[in-house]
Order: structure tokens, then C-alpha cells, then sequence
């Protein structure tokens, strides 16, 4: 029997959501496409609506005193709401040279893929009443990228401005942006990681260990190219590294087995650490629909209230 | 057009060129490079076993390494020895003498067929040239051209009736040999050896350096001919007669006794009749007069046949004659002969004469409405306003006919201004009477007399005439005594004719004479502005066409029979125009006008008629430039052969193979953009 994203992915349109200008239009396209093919929404017990009682303190604001169940049981109660239980969401985003990458069949590079993946997130969040920030690193310098995170109506606007200035350049950069996290993020958070993480996941460790020790959630979502899950290349060519300029001939039908087995054994260790870290771990195909990645996100979401 | 790198459209389509070639190189970048998100899995990965590069296609590395070689090939092509590019042993000129003196016992044929065999057996080190002697001299075959080019461009010259200069060939003839690449230069001289074209050229600088002359063809020493030239036709009037009189030159060399001598005027047969030629001079002018339609134009040709003669290219002359239009005389003269000769029932239609009253002078000065020609007597000059008519009429280009029947201190001074020195009247009936003695027969107004029929001018006798001297005039007619009688003025821009008697009993009895009426006549069509238009030229001559004063034309057009020969445009009152290389009679127009303006006779030089050849010319020697003597030029190293950037871009093998290298990488462009477009 199919899965939900199984008959999501039926209605998903590469093409079309390549023709969307802008990022706000694919945002809305992918999550609004996503909700509507789910059978219980998300949105509902999410609200500013009642969720508890507890009991009242001295110093709490006797606007929220449940003064009906003060004169049924003659009990203070302080009311509690859904809003208050929300988290802050920081979308953090890799934004090296590999991230340019696009293969034949993917319908954007990865970094699009990443972006337009957290514009939808970022939207689905703020319409969640959740409080949604960013951390990038601009330019290849390295210069970091701060936006705090709010609920305002004008949140989303700043975020996706700021997710369209991004621009792939630079070599490895996962171990400096997850110090920059470490540093800006103060508060126990959500964490959205946006990479390919094709860096050793040895040099990354680091980072995400910090980001758990101070007790962040973090979600991880690595979007790989299906050139880089496959290497389906025919002819002998020369490779270029993106990040390096560096240039090798290869003959891909020779090599190919020896990159699969890397390359399985590269992602085995970062499966490994995310296991260890307990943090979620979703592979984005940038060929595939962005469904998938959502579901899981709405699945952690859960877990994580 | 020949090859350049100036050539504009050389550059355009190395442009049209190159594009391809750049998106090609362009294309192959894109696809033979990918660029990856990392290579950190592929670093330890065996070398390749193949060139990432391989091609597949057999075809497309046939034709990039055929482009390469092809334009490899063409860069080192001018370097390397071969048929066209060894180096050049010698460089050699034909001169081809193609005037019509060399027409004589064939010599231009066979001359051509020595050029075509001299081609023919040049090997690959002997570059050759070939310089066409005509009335100017052209290079018909370069040195770049192909031996089959050069022998098809010989071949089809034909004989000429042009006169040329040995000198022009020569010089360029130099000229290109200065530009080749022979280590040995060489002009080898395929002509007549004309005498008097060496002549003429005797004193001309040195400029032959470093060059053999080769004169292959043994001189004649002199060949029979016989020759018209110097047609001279006039219109003479006899009473009510009009006459034409025609003067033709007759020169015959050898052992010709009789010439059959034709002339035909109009279509008609003038004069048919055999000429002797036993024991006369090499040179006789032959005369012939007949009536003729005054206001028409006169055409005609004389042809002179007899044995043996060596060149036929010059028995035949053409000539022609406008018609006549009335000109205007003013009469400021009290001679009764000279009013009646100049009345209108003498001179109808040719002459309108107009009596100008002494009294009136001033009032005629002021006028401005000048005749043709003034003829006065010289005791009107006491009058300042007959002075002053003098001088417009001279400074307007009109003529005047002044005789001095009278000289006073004031008249003489004026005619010093004239340039005339007159000396003392001279009354010659004391001693007898002074008769024409020597005539300028030569002079228009005095050739026709060489005809009796006119009478005989010795018979004039002269009683009182002014003695004149002048450093500046052209005496034409001179007395017994060696006085000069009749001047020819040359200082004004009008022409000025003096008498130094007057034309009345008292003076002279010429009135009285049988030539009176045809002098006045011929003296006023002297004295009048002659037509600026020449009518006579040799073949090929560039002549510049001058408009007469008041004509109106965009172009004047040659024709010849109603058949456009060349159209030339008028260019401040001028027209430059080549005429036809055949003679003939040839008519101008004006624009597409079909009215007659002028009838142009074209005939060949009479010097080509001089059948006279030298074997050793001393103008060659003189040519010469003897820079390094014969002993020292002996001991100089050989000069090595060296190619010029203009030799390298002259190959035309060079040529051909950049383009075939570009059109190969072409043909590789589109064969990689299909296989792109399959894949």
C-alpha cells in the first residue's frame, strides 16, 4: 500500500516548480501542495487555543486568571495557551561551492533545492505561530549572516529575502558555520542544517556535538545531487572540483564502483554520528520532490512538542 | 582583386572564419569538462586507461590534424624549395615592341611567338614577365602569374598602330625586375630597334643597374615602305567657289618607282592616280583640290599602294574638315581693294564685314561688341580710341590684321609696345620695286599657295613698306632684299598679324593680284580664335577634349559610325578622353545629343614610317649604370635568395591552403554540432 508521500510525489511537478519566480511562490507551491494531500493537517491543535490549566502564582498577569473556573471551584487557575509552548526554528544553511553542484535530471542545484526546502519550512512555521531566524555565512569570506527569530508577519518576507541572497562560493565551511551557531543561537532551539556535509564528518563532529550539548534540537538535512548518490557518467571527462578549481581526468566506468564504495562508507559515518547525536537525519534528492523532507519534519515536530 | 591582407574582405572573412572555430573551441569546453560538487572520492582512483579526451569520431581527428597540416603547410610553404617557391635563378622581362613600325615583314608575329617559346622552355627557376611596348607601356604578364595565364595573355595581343616609347618599357620593365626575386635580372628586348626611337632617348639619364639587356633580333638595317602622312585639308574660296585643298605627305624608301595614290572625300573618289617616284626625293607632298559642300562636314581618307613596301599599316591617312561658319570682320581701314574684297558678294557666308566710322571709334570702344577680327590701317592708331580697340580686341583673343601705310613718332611707340621696332619708311619704287621673296609656306595662310592654281605670290611687288624689326614676331614673308614683310605677332593672347605696307595701289600691287582674295581670306581664318578642340591624334593617345567657349555638356562620347567607342565627363570646360587604338575618322558629341560636334581623325605617328634600325644603340649604353665594376662584381659572393614579406603574400599556394585549413576546421564545426545534436 502506497505511503502518503508515495501519492504526494505523483503531484509533484519539477518543471512547474522551476517556472515559480520567486522564492515566497515555490515556498507556498511545496508546502501548500504537501498540506493539501494530507489527510489530518498539521493545523489543527495548533493555535492560540486553550491547552491546560496550572496553578496560579504570585506575580502572574490576572488577565489570564480563568475567572469561570475561579467562581465554579473557587480554584486560581492560570490558563494556558498552545503560543506559548512554541519553539524557535533557526534555519541554518551551507552555502560552499558544492552546493552549485546540478546534475542532469535534478530540477535545481542544491542550494536552490535547500532553499526553496526552507522558504516552505519557514513559511509552514510562521503560519504555525513558531518563531523562525536564520544563520548563513555570506560571501566566501565567511562573514556571518544573523537574523533573529520572530513571529512577525514581516518575519517570512526578511527571511526569504535573505535566503535569495545566498550564493554558493568558497570551499569547506560546515566547521566555521557550526561555530557561528553555536555562538548566535543562545536559547534552546530548533535547528534546520541545510548541506550536502561533503566535508569528513570528523571535522564536523565537533559542531553538531556542541549544538547538542547546549541542548539544541537539530534536524539535518543533507541534499545530495543523483550524479553524486550514482555517478551514472558514460564518457571519460575531466572533473573539475568546485570548490578547489582542481582537475582530474577520469574514465567514470572504471572508477565507478571505487566511488560508490567511498562514498557509501562517507555517508555510513555521518549516519553513524547523527545516530549517536540523535539527530534526525534526511537525505534530499534534488531530482526528487522536497515531500519527503517535510513529512519527516512533520514527524519530528511532533516528537519534539 | 588580388589577394591582400588590405583586401577588406580578406578581414571579413577571416572573421566569418574565425566564428566557427571560436564556438567550437568554446563548445568543446563545455563538454569535456564537468565540473563536480567534490573530487575528495575520486582522488585515489587509478589513472585512466584511455585519454579522457578520445575521440570517437575517426573523421573529425582526420580533419583537425588535416587543418593543422594545411596551415602548418602554408606558413612554411614560401620557405620551402619547390616549384614555386625554389629560389629564383633568374628574373627575366620580355619586352614586346608593339608599335606599328614592328608590324613591318610580320616582325610583331614573330616577335610574339619568340615570347611564347621563351615561356615556354623557362624552367622553375626563371621567373618571367612581359612588358607590351605601346603608347604606354603594359605589363601583360606578371611575374606571379602561371606559365599557361602568361601564354594566353601573349597570345592574344594583336598588332598595334600605336608609337610608343622604348625608354617607358624600359623603365618599366626595371622597375619590376627591381622587385623580383632572381638572383640574375634580366630584359630581354623583342622590338624593330627602331633608329629614331633609340635617338631620341640618347641623353637620358643612367638607370639601367644590375640589369643584362638582351636585343636577340639582328637590326634590319632599312626596309622599303611607303608612307602618307601629315594630312593638311583647308577650305579656299574662288570666287563663288568653294574649294577644298588638300596637302599630303608622300615618303617612300626604296626601290619603289611608282605609288598608286587614291584619295576619296565623302564617299567619292577626289583623285586616282600613280604617283612617280623615280628620282624623287624620299619625301613629296602630294596636293589635291576639289569643290566641296561649304556647310557640311568633309571627310575623307588617301591611300598610296605600290611594291616594294614593307609596312602597309601606313598607307592610309585620314583627315577632316568642319564646315564653315561665317565669321565677323571689322574694317577700320580706307583701302577700297580691302572693302571690296571683304564685300558681301565676295565674301557671303564666310566673311560679314562691318565698317567702323573714325568718328565713332569711342562709342564702339564702349560698345564691347567685338567682331572676329579687326583689320585696320595703321594711320587710325594716331587715334587713342583706335588704340584701345586694338588692345581689347588683342587681349580678348581676337585677331587683328594691322598694315602700316603710315608710321609716326605716336605709331611707332605704340607698335614698340606691340613689338615692332619700325625704322624709317622705305619707298622701293626709286629703286625698282621690292617682290615677295620667301614665303613660310608651312603657315596656314600660305600653304595653299603652294598649289599654282591659287597664282604665284613671287609676282606681289612691294613699293613703299615700313621696315620692321621685331625679336618677338615670326617674319613670313620676306622681300628680295631681306626685308621682313608680313609678321606673325606672338606677345598677345589674340593674333596679331602686321603687314608693313598697305593694301592699296600706292603701297603694293597685290590688290590687283590673283592671290589678293584667297590671302585676305586665308590671312582672317588665320587671325580668327581657333577652335580650342584638336582634331587630329595617334592611336591610343589620352588627349584632353576643351569645350569651346559657350558649350553646354554633362559628357562628351567618341563614336565611331553611331557605335559609343568611350563616354568621358566634362570637367571644367574639359573632357579626357583615349582614342581608339585603330585609325579612322571618329565623331564627338555631346551628352546623348546626336548633332556632330567634332570629327577626330586618328592616324599613326609618321615616325613609325621611318623603317631605319640600329644594331648597337648607344642609348643603351648610355641607359647603363656602372655602379660596381665588371671585376669587382665578379668577385662578390653570390646574393643569396631572399623572400619578401610581398613575395610570401604573392604565393598564391600560400593562399589556397589557409583557406582549405579553414574551411576543414569549418567542416569539423559542423560535423561536432551534429553528432552534438544526435547525442
Amino acid at each position: 500500500m502506497p505511503t502518503t508521500t508515495e501519492r504526494l510525489s505523483e503531484r509533484f511537478d519539477p518543471k512547474m516548480l522551476a517556472a515559480l519566480e520567486g522564492l515566497d511562490f515555490k515556498a507556498r507551491y511545496v508546502m501548500e501542495g504537501f498540506l493539501s494531500g494530507l489527510h489530518d493537517s498539521p493545523f489543527h491543535g495548533f493555535s492560540v487555543e486553550f491547552s491546560d490549566y496550572r496553578n496560579y502564582q504570585p506575580g502572574d498577569d490576572l488577565r489570564h486568571l480563568d475567572w469561570r473556573l475561579y467562581a465554579r471551584s473557587d480554584r486560581l487557575c492560570i490558563k494556558r495557551y498552545m503560543q506559548e509552548t512554541n519553539a524557535r526554528f533557526y534555519v541554518v544553511c551551507d552555502t560552499s561551492a558544492s552546493m552549485e553542484y546540478r546534475g542532469k535530471a535534478a530540477w535545481g542545484s542544491k542550494l536552490e533545492c535547500a532553499k526553496v526546502l526552507a522558504a516552505a519550512l519557514t513559511w509552514f512555521l510562521l503560519r504555525q505561530n513558531d518563531a523562525a531566524g536564520m544563520v548563513s555565512l555570506n560571501g566566501p569570506n565567511g562573514a556571518p549572516e544573523f537574523i533573529r527569530p520572530s513571529q512577525r508577519s514581516n518575519q517570512l518576507g526578511l527571511m526569504l529575502r535573505q535566503l535569495d541572497l545566498l550564493r554558493p562560493a568558497g570551499g569547506a565551511c560546515l566547521g566555521q558555520l557550526l561555530e557561528q551557531a553555536v555562538r548566535l543561537v543562545h536559547r534552546r532551539s530548533v535547528i534546520l542544517f541545510f548541506s550536502d556535509l561533503l566535508e569528513p564528518s570528523e571535522d564536523v563532529a565537533l559542531g553538531f556535538k556542541q549544538l547538542r550539548f547546549h541542548g539544541h534540537e537539530v534536524i539535518v538535512f543533507q541534499v545530495l545531487d543523483r550524479d553524486e548518490l550514482e555517478f551514472p557518467f558514460g564518457d571519460a571527462k575531466v572533473f573539475e572540483d568546485l570548490e578547489t578549481g582542481l582537475r582530474r581526468a577520469v574514465n567514470p566506468p572504471l572508477v565507478r564502483q571505487n566511488y560508490l564504495a567511498r562514498f557509501g562508507a562517507f555517508m555510513e559515518a555521518y549516519r553513524q554520528l547523527f545516530r549517536s547525536l540523535e539527530m534526525p537525519h534526511c537525505v534530499m534528492r534534488t531530482d526528487d520532490n522536497p515531500w519527503q523532507a517535510l513529512a519527516m519534519f512533520l514527524a519530528q515536530r511532533k516528537r519534539l512538542k | 582583386m588580388p589577394f591582400s591582407f588590405f583586401n577588406p574582405w580578406f578581414w571579413l572573412a577571416a572573421v566569418a572564419a574565425a566564428a566557427p572555430v571560436w564556438l567550437h573551441l568554446r563548445h568543446k569546453r563545455q563538454t569535456n569538462v564537468v565540473r563536480f560538487s567534490t573530487l575528495r572520492f575520486l582522488d585515489d582512483q587509478p589513472a585512466p586507461l584511455q585519454s579522457p579526451l578520445r575521440l570517437r569520431n575517426l573523421i573529425l581527428l582526420a580533419l583537425r590534424v588535416l587543418a593543422l597540416l594545411l596551415v602548418v603547410g602554408a606558413f612554411c610553404w614560401p620557405y620551402s624549395p619547390g616549384v614555386d617557391t625554389a629560389p629564383i635563378r633568374e628574373s627575366r622581362v620580355y619586352v614586346l615592341d608593339n608599335t606599328l613600325s614592328h608590324q613591318a615583314n610580320d616582325g610583331f608575329g614573330q616577335d610574339r611567338e619568340r615570347v611564347l617559346n621563351g615561356i615556354a622552355r623557362a624552367g622553375s627557376d626563371v621567373q618571367v614577365a612581359v612588358v607590351e611596348l605601346a603608347a604606354a607601356p603594359r605589363v601583360i604578364v606578371s611575374f606571379s602569374d602561371d606559365r599557361q595565364t602568361a601564354q594566353r595573355k601573349v597570345r592574344g595581343l594583336r598588332p598595334s598602330f600605336q608609337r610608343g616609347s622604348y625608354l617607358a618599357a624600359f623603365r618599366q620593365a626595371n622597375a619590376l625586375l627591381a622587385n623580383s626575386f632572381g638572383q640574375e635580372k634580366r630584359i630581354v628586348f623583342l622590338g624593330d630597334n627602331q633608329a629614331n626611337q633609340w635617338n631620341e632617348n640618347v641623353h637620358t639619364p643612367p638607370f639601367l643597374g644590375d640589369v643584362q639587356v638582351e636585343l636577340p633580333k639582328p637590326a634590319a638595317g632599312r626596309l622599303p615602305n611607303l608612307s602618307l602622312s601629315d594630312a593638311r585639308a583647308q577650305r579656299l574660296f574662288q570666287g563663288d567657289k568653294s574649294l577644298v585643298n588638300l596637302t599630303i605627305k608622300l615618303t617612300h624608301a626604296g626601290e619603289a618607282r611608282t605609288a598608286d595614290f587614291i584619295l576619296r572625300a565623302n564617299g567619292q573618289v577626289i583623285s586616282n592616280r600613280k604617283v612617280d617616284l623615280d628620282g624623287q626625293p624620299e619625301s613629296i607632298l602630294l596636293q589635291a583640290q576639289w569643290e566641296a559642300e561649304p556647310a557640311s562636314w568633309l571627310r575623307g581618307e588617301a591611300v598610296v599602294e605600290g611594291q616594294p613596301d614593307a609596312l602597309a599599316g601606313d598607307n592610309r591617312v585620314f583627315f577632316s574638315l568642319a564646315p564653315v561658319t561665317e565669321g565677323k570682320v571689322a574694317l577700320l581701314a580706307q583701302s577700297p581693294y580691302l572693302r571690296l574684297a571683304l564685300s558681301p558678294e565676295i565674301m557671303r557666308g564666310r566673311w560679314a564685314a562691318r565698317v567702323l566710322e573714325p568718328s565713332r571709334l569711342e562709342a564702339e570702344v564702349a560698345a564691347g561688341q567685338d567682331a572676329d577680327v579687326l583689320c585696320l590701317e595703321s594711320n587710325y592708331l594716331q587715334s587713342s580710341e583706335a588704340r584701345k580697340l586694338l588692345w581689347r580686341y588683342l587681349g580678348n583673343g581676337r585677331g587683328v590684321i594691322l598694315l602700316l601705310n603710315r608710321v609716326t613718332p605716336t605709331i611707332r611707340g605704340y607698335l614698340r609696345e606691340l613689338g615692332f621696332e619700325a625704322d624709317e619708311a622705305i619707298d622701293a619704287s626709286e629703286r625698282g620695286e621690292e617682290r615677295f621673296q620667301f614665303v613660310f609656306s608651312n603657315h596656314p595662310i600660305f600653304h595653299p599657295f603652294l598649289s599654282p592654281d591659287f597664282g604665284n605670290l613671287m609676282e606681289v611687288k612691294v613699293y613703299k613698306f615700313i621696315r620692321l624689326r621685331s625679336a618677338q614676331a615670326l617674319p613670313l614673308v620676306f622681300s628680295e632684299t631681306g626685308a621682313g614683310l608680313f609678321f606673325q605677332g606672338t606677345k598677345s593672347q589674340g593674333k596679331l598679324f602686321v603687314a608693313a605696307f598697305g593694301l592699296d595701289r600706292e603701297h603694293t600691287s597685290w590688290p590687283v593680284h590673283q592671290t589678293f582674295i584667297p590671302f585676305v581670306d586665308l590671312a582672317l581664318q588665320a587671325a580668327r580664335a581657333e577652335d580650342p578642340t584638336p582634331t587630329s591624334f595617334e592611336p591610343g593617345e589620352v588627349s584632353f577634349i576643351q569645350l569651346p567657349a559657350g558649350a553646354v555638356a554633362r559628357e562628351v562620347v567618341l563614336r565611331d559610325e553611331g557605335r559609343e567607342l568611350a563616354r568621358s565627363s566634362v570637367e571644367q570646360g574639359r573632357a579626357r578622353l583615349r582614342l581608339p587604338d585603330q585609325p579612322g575618322l571618329y565623331t564627338l558629341t555631346y551628352d546623348d545629343r546626336p548633332q556632330i560636334q567634332q570629327i577626330l581623325s586618328v592616324n599613326p605617328s609618321p615616325k613609325e614610317s621611318e623603317l631605319t634600325y640600329v644594331e648597337s644603340p648607344e642609348a643603351l649604353r648610355a641607359w647603363r649604370v656602372d655602379s660596381v665594376p665588371s671585376a669587382a662584381r665578379t668577385a662578390l659572393p653570390a646574393p643569396r635568395a631572399r623572400i619578401p614579406v610581398s613575395g610570401i603574400l604573392q604565393q598564391r599556394w600560400w593562399w589556397w591552403m589557409v583557406l582549405a585549413g579553414l574551411a576543414a576546421l569549418m567542416l569539423e564545426t559542423v560535423l561536432a554540432e551534429m553528432r552534438k545534436e544526435r547525442a
